[in-house]
């Protein structure tokens, strides 16, 4: 998000404020984003939310020596958390004591104090739990043979095969596979399934 | 899908930088996925007695492997091609 925030605005660096509005971006429905206590419009923070950058003509964006800082900042974050990803409020709370660029900006604007982000940042943690818990829940109401796509594990039981064959087939591009959105979990439909499968023929002397 | 390895000498990084760095090398993979270049970040091995870090990348060419890391400003001593076996395969 972030990358393309920069993009949006012909910024060949993505910055700390690109990450800041990307997290918000987001956490955004029409071009609001509701963080705890504020609601950010993001047609006032400069975002032209409506409009996704053009690809060919957009300069390609590298992140600067203060957005790796944040990252940086966002993994010991995550490493207290005891999470071994970084995820959107790890990177939020790095924010939580900015007092430049556009988060010191949104803390004079909008009354902006530390513990009250950080607070808006822990409830959102609890929500994407929440979330997490409802859609293992759901997956769990639906079992492997009814549904269409399939994890690795479930392919390779499906083919009878061991599961890091299955890999091995997925990395060689023999079996194609897709990648759930932002993680790092595979799925597999059950239609290509039948691609790492070949016909017996007997060999003619 | 050809397979680099990027070789690191990253000295005293923390498990919460080599976490930044995943995370910025993910998301660059990905935009430049997007922008239509076939490059994508594997799986890492931390060699910690060494201090070097060994990051495999299917890519179409060296190149991209290359830009992806400078994008998402992770260091690199040097990318090469390598040639993946597993016990699968022989």
């Amino acid at each position: 998000m972030a990358i393309q925030i920069a993009r949006l605005r012909g910024l060949t660096e993505i910055g700390p404020d690109e990450i800041l509005l990307g997290c918000l971006q987001a956490l955004s429905r029409f071009g609001i984003a509701q963080f705890g206590l504020w609601t950010f419009d993001l047609d006032t923070l400069g975002i032209d939310w409506l409009n996704a950058p053009n690809k060919t003509n957009s300069p390609k964006a590298s992140y600067s020596d203060a957005a790796v800082a944040i990252f940086d900042r966002a993994g010991q974050i995550a490493r207290l958390d005891g999470c071994s990803d970084i995820h959107i409020e790890h990177l939020l709370v790095a924010f939580a004591n900015e007092e430049t660029g556009l988060m010191g900006d949104l803390r004079r604007r909008f009354a902006i104090d530390s513990a009250a982000w950080r607070s808006a940042a822990a409830n959102l943690a609890g929500v994407r739990f929440v979330n997490q818990d409802e859609s293992k829940i759901a997956e769990l109401s639906v079992s492997p043979a009814s549904r269409e796509y399939l994890t690795p594990e479930e392919a390779a039981e499906a083919l009878g095969i061991h599961v890091q064959t299955l890999r091995a087939y997925v990395r060689s591009g023999k079996l194609p596979a897709l990648r759930l959105a932002g993680e790092r979990s595979l799925r597999i439909r059950r239609a290509d399934l039948d691609k790492v499968l070949e016909p017996l023929v007997p060999d003619k002397q | 899908m050809p397979l680099f390895v990027a070789k690191r000498t990253l000295p005293g990084i923390t498990p919460a930088a080599l976490m930044s760095a995943g995370v910025r090398a993910k998301t660059c993979c990905a935009e430049m996925t997007q922008e239509g270049e076939s490059v994508r970040w594997v799986r890492s091995f931390f060699l910690p007695s060494t201090e070097q870090t060994h990051c495999y990348f299917d890519a179409a060419s060296k190149l991209l492997v290359e830009e992806a890391n400078q994008r998402a400003r992770v260091p690199f001593d040097e990318v090469i091609e390598v040639i993946e076996m597993t016990p699968d395969m022989v």
